[in-house]
């Protein structure tokens, strides 16, 4: 974008910004029944800030949270029993409720992130579910009244600050606007953040991103936590401007699902989505509740959701906000152009080839020391699954910038060990030690962190970011700033011979690109021992003496390796000793030639046909 | 108060035998293409309206409705699966399919207020002669209309079973669920798969809905209740297990019966969820399923 382009970009956001600011007080000029567009106006950013801080966690690390409602409502219930009680400033009461959500997010947490996918989804319901009902069914709590399923009325006091009560519509609004842009300011910068970056990441394969010592645990509770606190604020505007709370309304299964919708049809994931969402959706639900006979039917509205939701689900699956988005470039550049003429020198293409920097071990700062003690030793490591043996009392060690190749047939326990030693598995039996330490039971994002890192043997890259922001998340535990982990990134793109995808979205690369950006990636986080799961298998001939130049690279940075791999002749070239499993137990460790030319390993890689001949 | 915990439990293991028909049909959708089927409830709301209206406008008696209503909540269920979710399906390949859930509620919401819009938000029921019918088994009360749901749980199973286990199509279906990769590469087209899962998933609704009709209300809302209780069972029986959905749905039955007995029955509610919750974390496969690797 030129700096014309920008200028206006920021002025068109800022007008805009301003109109919707003054709409309350344009609408009281302008527009007999103003207290109802007041009112709608309401609804839009009450929803739009609900669904935004909803986006936080179920949008930006893909947790689809279907129990939100359960924040609103102690946020609600929260600062409406302190000023009923206390006599409490509901704007204090506010972020006390914020505070209690963000605890019960905690609380919930721990059995609901074990979960993936719809199960999360199930259980976050669950909780909403239980919330409601036990509201409903409670009268008090510890002398505290709450009223049951009959609720609690705020009695109006007229316009009063510090009791959060005003007669009119407007005040009102301007609150719910300064609120939804604080929350807006929020999702901005966290998604801006480097938890921003692991959220998203999280959201493509979170397994992925613990292989980079990435505590992914913590990462998501921060984001539910922020998300939490900001739906409780809006909770306890809801309450101050109904001045009536029920559990029945506050924590409805429907108010939680209208979020969701909300987000999905704005786009999941980006800042602006849900606002977009909410202003769709609420207007056109009035409309559509208007025109079907007013309050008489409920659910009018949800019928335009539920409509609106399959064909976004089915025709617009990033939902709408990049095609807004694209729009307003476009009207931007029209505009740069008619102030300040046509764009001259248009700046290179972005994924235009970039210089590639100059590549050995000393400038990119991995030489690990020489003559370091044996870094990973595994003695008498059992695992089974069921009945059936992964590994049996396998003992192995890898030295410092030693290369070793694991071979066998398929089944044999190869990826096993590599689960195992990178904390995806835990063994039933023996010891696995780094650099003297012992790693079992160490979650995989500690292991990462001690210097072991890992490839998989299908490919994962996160399909959703770009080539550059892939290597990023690598990068970022280790770099002070987002600039740094991205100009560190592109060293080690540069590294692999990926310069020319930077801004590539990894769905895009091919199979040779994706295991190079694979291998970028487990390279950022500095590891002093490498796993690489058949890093050379899928690929073409052509493709494979770039590889294995690679992997000698690699190598020359003194990190040590354990490599997995069919081909033997490659692997024989690449590696200084050779380990052999077969059926879980180790059968051969030596040189290379010696193992690939012994008989008994001959028979199993060709046993079948040895034996017919 | 044995004797009333006897009969809580008798009547809760017949509506039990209810819960147990929708929760087959989720488990039917959810151990083929691991999908949650957000609209199961919906569909059965549905199910209950069109033997509500064959009833009222035919005479038929609500018991024989599936003759009817089941061929077409077959047609209806293997067309929602063909028009609506096969090109989410095709699109995500590798990712858990959370579009399909969100496409899935967005029907269940869609058809629930529209049925409310046609059909008013007043609670509908049908008097037919097993209404208020009861039997006396010694001292306890026995009502006829749960009884044949109970029945109509017991052989749904048994007819179910023996088409996963005895025709090809049931034996696919079942090769599907366990593998789709393997079994597509023996020869079996496994998006035909999933238009029949869903179809035959959505056919027991008929079913469900026959039973019900006599002794429950019908109302646009009814769907939501029962779906919550379906992920209940189908989490305590055991993803994808046919005998597990039928004894999950007569346990909660049981539980719900004889707590209703002490208390309100919305602690039963909040007390399955508990157990729900702690089901998905200690014992994800459920009590009958296989845990897999």
């Amino acid at each position: 974008m030129r700096i014309e382009e920008r200028r206006v970009a920021v002025v068109l956001a800022l007008l805009v910004a301003i109109i919707v600011a003054l709409f309350p007080a344009i609408a009281r000029a302008l527009l007999s029944d103003h207290a109802y567009w007041i009112q709608i106006y309401i609804w839009i950013l009450f929803f739009a800030m609900c669904a935004t801080a909803w986006n936080i966690i179920g949008g930006f690390a893909g947790q689809y949270s279907f129990g939100h409602a359960a924040f609103l409502g102690i946020g609600a219930y929260t600062s409406t029993l302190l000023y009923l009680n206390l006599g409490l400033s509901p704007w204090l009461g506010m972020v006390v409720g914020g505070g209690v959500a963000a605890l019960a997010g905690t609380v919930i947490s721990y059995p609901c992130f074990r979960l993936r996918g719809a199960f999360f989804s199930l259980a976050t319901i669950a909780f909403a579910e239980m919330l409601r009902v036990g509201g409903e069914l409670t009268d008090s709590v510890f002398g505290i009244v709450i009223n049951g399923a009959r609720g609690l009325v705020i009695p109006p006091v007229g316009d009063n600050l510090w009791a959060f009560q005003f007669r009119d519509k407007e005040s009102y609004a301007y609150v719910i606007y300064g609120l939804l842009l604080g929350t807006l300011a929020v999702a901005f910068a966290v998604k801006h953040s480097r938890l921003g970056y692991y959220l998203a990441a999280i959201g493509d394969d979170e397994d992925a991103v613990k292989s980079l010592g990435i505590d992914t645990a913590r990462a998501k509770l921060i984001a539910l936590l922020v998300s939490a606190f900001l739906t409780a604020v809006a909770g306890s505007f809801y309450a101050q401007m109904v001045l009536f709370i029920t559990p029945t309304r506050a924590v409805s299964l429907d108010l939680s699902v209208q979020m969701v919708i909300m987000a999905v049809l704005g786009g999941l994931g980006s800042v602006f989505g849900p606002l977009l969402g909410a202003s769709i959706l609420v207007p056109v639900g009035e409309l559509t509740r208007a025109a079907l006979g007013g309050s008489t039917i409920q659910g009018a509205h949800l019928i335009v959701y539920g409509a609106l939701l399959m064909l976004v689900v089915r025709f617009v699956p990033g939902g709408i906000e990049g095609h807004v988005r694209e729009g307003c470039r476009r009207l931007v550049a029209l505009i740069a152009e008619a102030l300040y003429g046509p764009a001259t020198a248009r700046p290179a293409p972005a994924n235009a080839p970039i210089m590639h920097l100059p590549t050995n071990g000393v400038a990119l700062g991995v030489r690990a020391a020489a003559g370091e003690a044996t870094p990973l030793s595994l003695s008498n490591v059992t695992m089974r699954f069921g009945g059936a043996v992964g590994v049996k009392e396998v003992t192995l060690e890898v030295g410092a910038g030693e290369v070793v190749g694991l071979i066998g047939p398929n089944g044999s326990g190869k990826t096993t060990i590599f689960n195992l030693v990178t904390g995806f598995l835990a063994p039933q039996g023996g010891s696995i030690h780094f650099d003297g330490r012992s790693i079992v039971g160490l979650p995989p994002h500690r292991i990462n962190r001690l210097g072991i890192a890992r490839t998989f043997q299908i490919v994962r890259p996160f399909t959703s970011m770009t080539v550059t922001e892939n290597v990023m998340v690598a990068a970022l535990p280790r770099c002070a700033t987002l600039s740094a982990a991205r100009t560190e990134s592109q060293r080690w793109l540069a590294f692999v011979g990926l310069s020319h995808r930077l801004d590539t979205v990894a769905d895009g690369l091919s199979t040779g690109e994706r295991k190079r950006l694979e291998l970028a990636r487990v390279l950022a986080t500095r590891p002093r021992l490498l796993l690489m799961d058949e890093v050379m298998g899928g690929l073409d001939q052509r493709s494979l003496p770039g590889m294995i130049e690679l992997v000698r690279r690699i190598r020359l940075e003194r990190i040590s390796l354990l490599i997995i791999e069919h081909n033997l002749k490659v692997i024989t070239e690449v590696t200084d000793r050779l380990v052999m499993l077969h059926l879980g137990e180790k059968i051969q460790d030596g040189p290379p030639l010696d193992v690939v030319s012994n008989p008994v390993v001959i028979d199993i890689y060709v046993g079948g046909a040895a034996a017919l001949r | 108060m044995t004797d009333l915990l006897i009969q809580g439990a008798l009547s809760g293991l017949l509506i039990g035998g209810v819960y147990g028909l929708i929760a087959l049909g989720l488990n039917l959708v959810f151990g083929t293409m691991r999908v949650v089927n957000f609209a199961q409830g919906t569909l059965l709301m549905v199910a209950m309206f069109m033997a509500y209206w064959l009833h009222v406008l035919t005479g038929l008696h609500p018991y024989l409705t599936p003759l009817v209503t089941v061929p077409v909540l077959f047609g209806l269920g293997y067309a929602i699966q063909v028009v609506l979710i096969t090109p989410l399906l095709a699109r995500e390949k590798t990712r858990e399919p959370m579009s399909v859930l969100l496409m899935t509620l967005g029907l269940a919401l869609l058809l629930e207020n529209l049925a409310l819009l046609l059909f008013r938000g007043d609670y509908k029921t049908v008097q037919v002669n097993q209404t208020n019918a009861v039997w006396f088994l010694g001292d306890y009360i026995v009502s006829v209309s749960r009884f044949w749901a109970l029945v109509a749980l017991l052989a749904t199973v048994a007819a179910l079973w023996a088409f996963l286990t005895h025709t090809d199509l049931g034996r696919a279906i079942r090769a599907v669920g366990q593998d789709r990769q393997v079994a597509r590469l023996l020869g079996i087209n496994d998006r035909v798969i999933y238009n029949y899962a869903f179809g035959i998933s959505t056919a027991v609704m008929g079913i469900a809905a026959a039973t019900l009709v006599p002794f429950y209300y019908i109302h646009p809302g009814v769907g939501t209740s029962f779906l919550l209780k379906a992920f209940v069972i189908v989490v305590l029986g055991g993803l994808g297990s046919m005998p597990g959905a039928a004894l999950g749905g007569l346990a909660v039955g049981v539980i719900e019966g004889v707590i209703g007995i002490w208390t309100q029955a919305a602690v039963a509610q909040i007390l399955l969820f508990a157990v729900f919750i702690a089901m998905l974390f200690f014992r994800p496969a459920g009590l009958l399923g296989v845990e897999r690797k």
